[in-house]
């Protein structure tokens, strides 16, 4: 039992040890242009949504999801988010980066609305997605129009993607 | 030696099963809108550091050393470096507190880097930060010159600083 204690305890410091030595020493690679392997990437993007799902609030939109207010969320959206995300109605972009952003218009999005309410107003940490709810961001109302236009990005109404797309060629 | 053995390899598995425990059951704090706690902050940082010194090429800038070489970079980088990394002469960047790690603010802090480091993060970019690669926007040449200016945006000759003027727009 003595022995068994000891092992456990000198393998815990040794792993320790072994990892901030690891990361003291260079060894961890830093460059961000290449793609994360299959493994890294699955861990950390089922971390990321496990981690949202357990902090996000279980609460309904105070919006009312009116075609209007999808314009007014992807106005905010073209201005605010476009650049990393992509456009509707455009191709994918090549992108370069470690954990590439989303584009929503082509994978859509696996979070609820107020998941991504909350994904917009905190950010996610160690990667691109700064926190817009800080002063300076968006209010609320318009954290809740992002969501809701973003959630529908996949399929906006006809109606809706000309109105957006109109006057922002 | 059969229980050291057996010892060692529970703690192999027991630290395994935890850590993809605390993970995947979302145990680990995602919000970008805290501050890194002083030992992840010294641990990754030097981390980071670590490992651009590791990597990076040591050779000297080959530009020359003159007022349009860092005019040229002041100029990319009141373009696109300034929304997040700041500007010099004006408060800290607001964007650049939004991200987790916060974006260092080079017109306050400098850099530790040389020039060639400098060059090397911008080309590449850093993972697991906002940091994302400038490569497939610039040539080598015109992030040669970004290096120069950020190497020297603490002390800039008056002409230089003249020159840079900060952005009209706000950055975001």
């Amino acid at each position: 039992m003595k022995n068994f204690i000891f092992g456990f305890l000198s393998t815990t410091a040794l792993i320790l040890v072994g990892l901030i030595g690891y990361l003291r020493l260079g060894a961890a690679e830093v460059r961000a242009d290449v793609s994360a392997a299959g493994w890294q990437s699955r861990l950390f993007h089922s971390a990321v949504r496990a981690s949202v799902k357990r902090n996000a609030p279980r609460v309904q939109s105070p919006r009312a999801h009116t075609d209007d207010e999808l314009i007014a969320g992807g106005k905010l959206y073209l201005n605010g988010c476009a650049g990393c995300h992509g456009r509707p109605g455009r191709p994918p972009r090549s992108q370069t980066g470690f954990f590439p952003p989303p584009e929503f218009a082509h994978v859509g999005t696996q979070f609820s609305e107020p998941e991504l309410f909350w994904v917009v107003k905190h950010g996610i940490r160690r990667t691109g997605m700064s926190a817009y709810g800080l002063p300076g961001g968006y209010s609320e109302q318009q954290l809740w129009l992002i969501a809701d236009f973003v959630e529908h990005m996949k399929d906006l109404p006809q109606s809706v993607r000309d109105a957006i797309l109109s006057g922002n060629p | 030696m059969k229980n050291f053995v057996w010892g060692a390899v529970s703690a192999i598995v027991v630290l395994a099963v935890g850590v993809l425990g605390y993970l995947e059951l979302g145990f680990a704090s995602v919000a970008a809108d805290a501050r890194p706690s002083a030992w992840e902050a010294s641990l990754m940082t030097s981390a980071v550091h670590a490992s651009v010194r590791r990597r990076a090429p040591t050779i000297e800038n080959p530009l020359p050393r003159s007022d349009d070489t860092l005019i040229a970079g002041g100029r990319l980088y009141m373009n696109d470096c300034v929304g997040c990394h700041g500007a010099p002469g004006q408060p800290p960047s607001d964007f650049g507190a939004t991200f987790y790690p916060r974006v260092p603010q080079f017109p306050r802090m400098g850099s530790q880097y040389s020039e060639a480091q400098l060059f090397w993060v911008a080309k590449h970019g850093v993972r697991m930060s906002g940091m994302y690669p400038q490569s497939p926007g610039y040539s080598d040449s015109q992030l040669w010159s970004l290096a120069s200016f950020i190497s020297r945006i603490r002390d800039l000759p008056p002409a230089v600083a003249k020159a840079v003027q900060p952005p009209a727009s706000d950055p975001r």
